[in-house]
């Protein structure tokens, strides 16, 4: 028996499962007699309890897929490399929003995602500008102007 | 009544602005499609933001116009690259693009086109005949069967899963243990808040949804460097003419083939889960089957083209049908058609045709409208399509997420909101790395409130649990979603199991109780006929097997 990427996954679905069977009990129960809130959750629960160890037997009896047995944590990396960079942009994205705003903050973030993926040769940073400034700018105004939609303004424009 | 119906919602639709919303969600639709990698689902799911300004009936309309444009944009590219646009174009290349390669592009397209058309047109039709007929049998479900309604809609969504089965049904109940996070729908307590404002009023609709779907499809397209820096077609494409006279007189000469196809796309849309990826080749293969000349498939035949495009174009019909008679989505673009409406604040419900009939009858015409303006604006889209081709994927998919973020806040002005859509997105991306199937933890996350709502009246009116199997609709729901849990394994042993012989015959069989115990005599006499035909199989099959040795003993 060899752990693989399955036997993971089963074992985090059963811990998911431990947390939110244990956090039913701290639902209030309901005054009236009638369905507890906390029937609902544990009626979905005790199914996926039960497929989550069901597949994790599965996966202990699985032999090991050849490629994962080649796997390292930097093959992993370099695997998903441009998936990881966009969720990182994104989260830079999110967490710079209050401060830099929809506008700015979407042209950096856009910006900065064409040129990790797309690369920084001059040429090209000139494009990935052109392109990020005229579709955020594009956007921005038609839910802002068109559809009325007021998107965060950042700080730095409130000492501007 | 009809005529009053359809004359206030031609009111609603036949304004300046909802004709060019249409057109505009047509064009959307039809470039989208055109786009591989590029499906419908997600063209629908970005227009949705759009529509939050726009009245119910405009938005809807716009919709449908995008679901139309979708279905048919597909076969740009599949007839002229022999890369599929979407999914439900798969069939399409299999003719479609040997046509195109022997000097008969414009006819290929063409035939392409007509098909689409007659296939949607035909499925308005029945859509505009059927919905109000089954949403009169919708109000006879009680909360024990829509309830099993739910149960059934997603275990049929797992077994399509195929040989992940397991993880289909995972995924469902994860979808539907999101949907308990925040706030009780019933009493209005917090749930699963884990002590955190931010959670007690649970998760919006929409971020989930683009955060699951769109958010991780765009980064799984973007996966691997060359395919993210590769262009979305093919550079040598050039440009044609559509020639409509001749591919109209060709699909009216393949009417029995036109027909059947469209029927089985209907058919095929009725079923919860089962959309226009699977009707296109099963329309596809029964026009081979019903052909005489087979051998001509798959080297630019006629009806090879015909068959999948307009199974395609009708099978947006049958999910319409369920949709708007049960209030149950049937795929991911009722989905998402569903959470316009639920943001207008109408329920869908079997009575949204009776309490909304402006609304119901404006999607019938919005949906019969689409094609036409799909027909005509067609050979426009294609100049659009080799434009769009020239464009890389990581572009098209830097300015998507950021459109999604926008489109996102856009719901609710919320910030918690974009948390929302990149921890889902993140959720969705390892989900699909991990092969769980997408499709049940959004139907999960959206039937979840419909299933407690449910089942919380059924234990309200008596906690006895009887009810599920003594209702007709209950039980014929529970058998369905059995037989459905078993599906996989009866594939994967059909030929060499025996006992996999007698699943159709003992399907059919069990599904006789609930029909017999239906109101009226239509319905029961349909299960009689459902159980002459399962005793007739249950006898051929058994003399069957007595003749041949089975290989599992």
């Amino acid at each position: 028996m060899r752990l693989n990427r399955d036997v993971y996954v089963g074992i985090f679905l059963l811990l998911t499962c431990a947390v939110f069977i244990n956090a039913t009990f701290e639902i209030k129960a309901p005054l009236f007699g009638q369905m507890s809130s906390a029937l609902w959750p544990r009626i979905i629960i005790t199914p996926l309890a039960i497929l989550s160890a069901a597949f994790l037997i599965r996966s202990l009896r699985l032999k090991e897929p050849e490629w994962e047995q080649k796997g390292s944590l930097i093959n992993w990396f370099h695997y998903y490399k441009n998936p990881i960079k966009c969720f990182v942009l994104f989260f830079v994205f999110l967490v710079s929003l209050p401060y830099l705003g929809m506008l700015l903050g979407g042209v950096a973030f856009v910006f900065s995602m064409l040129c990790l993926l797309g690369g920084w040769t001059p040429k090209k940073l000139v494009l990935h500008a052109s392109v990020a400034i005229l579709f955020v700018g594009i956007m921005w105004s038609i839910f802002t102007f068109v559809l009325g939609v007021i998107l965060p303004q950042g700080e730095i424009f409130l000492y501007m | 009544m009809i005529i009053e119906n359809v004359l206030a919602a031609s009111y609603e639709l036949f304004t300046l602005t909802t004709m060019m919303l249409m057109v505009s969600g047509v064009v959307a639709g039809l470039l989208a499609g055109a786009i591989p990698g590029f499906t419908i689902a997600m063209a629908v799911v970005l227009v949705l933001p759009f529509t939050f300004s726009m009245t119910p009936v405009q938005g809807l309309a716009t919709m449908i116009g995008v679901y139309v444009g979708g279905l048919s944009g597909g076969l740009m590219s599949g007839i002229l690259t022999g890369i599929p646009g979407t999914p439900s174009s798969i069939a399409t290349t299999f003719d479609g693009f040997p046509m195109a390669r022997s000097g008969r592009p414009g006819l290929a397209l063409g035939i392409g086109v007509w098909s689409s058309f007659f296939g949607g047109t035909l499925s308005a039709i029945i859509l505009i005949l059927a919905a109000p007929q089954l949403a009169r049998i919708g109000l006879e479900f009680q909360p024990w069967d829509f309830f099993a309604l739910v149960a059934f809609a997603l275990t049929v969504t797992a077994s399509l899963a195929g040989n992940n089965m397991l993880k289909g049904l995972i995924a469902g109940l994860i979808g539907l243990l999101i949907a308990t996070i925040g706030t009780d729908v019933i009493f209005g307590y917090p749930r699963f808040n884990f002590g955190t404002d931010a959670l007690i009023q649970g998760f919006s609709f929409l971020p989930v949804l683009i955060g699951l779907f769109a958010f991780s499809r765009l980064l799984s397209d973007i996966r691997m460097p060359d395919i993210a820096n590769r262009k979305l077609g093919d550079e040598q494409t050039k440009t044609v003419a559509i020639e409509h006279r001749a591919a109209a007189i060709a699909v009216l000469k393949s009417w029995v083939n036109l027909v059947r196809s469209s029927l089985i796309g209907v058919f095929v849309g009725l079923l919860p889960a089962a959309g226009s990826t699977i009707s296109n080749i099963l329309a596809y293969d029964q026009a081979k089957k019903a052909s005489k000349t087979p051998e001509e498939f798959g080297k630019g035949c006629i009806d090879g083209v015909i068959a999948p495009e307009a199974a395609n174009n009708a099978t947006a019909g049958g999910t319409l049908i369920v949709m708007m008679a049960l209030g149950i989505p049937g795929d991911i673009i009722t989905v998402v058609m569903l959470g316009a409406l639920l943001i207008h604040d109408v329920i869908p419900s079997p009575s949204f045709i009776a309490d909304e009939p402006v609304i119901a009858y404006s999607i019938f015409i919005s949906f019969f409208l689409a094609n036409f303006m799909m027909l005509f604006l067609q050979s426009i889209t294609l100049k659009g399509f080799l434009m769009v081709t020239k464009v890389r994927m990581y572009m098209l998919a830097s300015i998507i997420l950021f459109y999604c973020a926008v489109g996102v806040f856009a719901l609710n002005n919320v910030a918690f909101d974009l948390w929302t859509l990149f921890v889902f997105g993140i959720l969705g991306y390892v989900m699909r790395a991990l092969d769980f199937p997408i499709v049940p933890i959004v139907l999960g996350a959206v039937l979840g409130q419909v299933a407690e709502q449910n089942l919380s009246q059924a234990l309200a009116i008596t906690t006895d649990l009887t009810p599920f199997f003594t209702r007709p609709w209950s039980l014929l729901f529970i058998t369905l979603a059995v037989f459905s849990c078993l599906y996989p394994l009866y594939q994967k042993h059909k030929g060499t199991m025996r006992w996999a012989d007698f699943y159709l015959p003992v399907f059919l069989g069990s599904i006789v109780p609930a029909l017999a115990m239906m109101d009226g005599w239509i319905r029961p006499a349909i299960g009689g006929i459902i159980l002459i035909a399962a005793l007739f199989l249950l006898v051929q099959r058994s003399r069957k097997n007595d003749h041949k040795p089975s290989t599992a003993n």
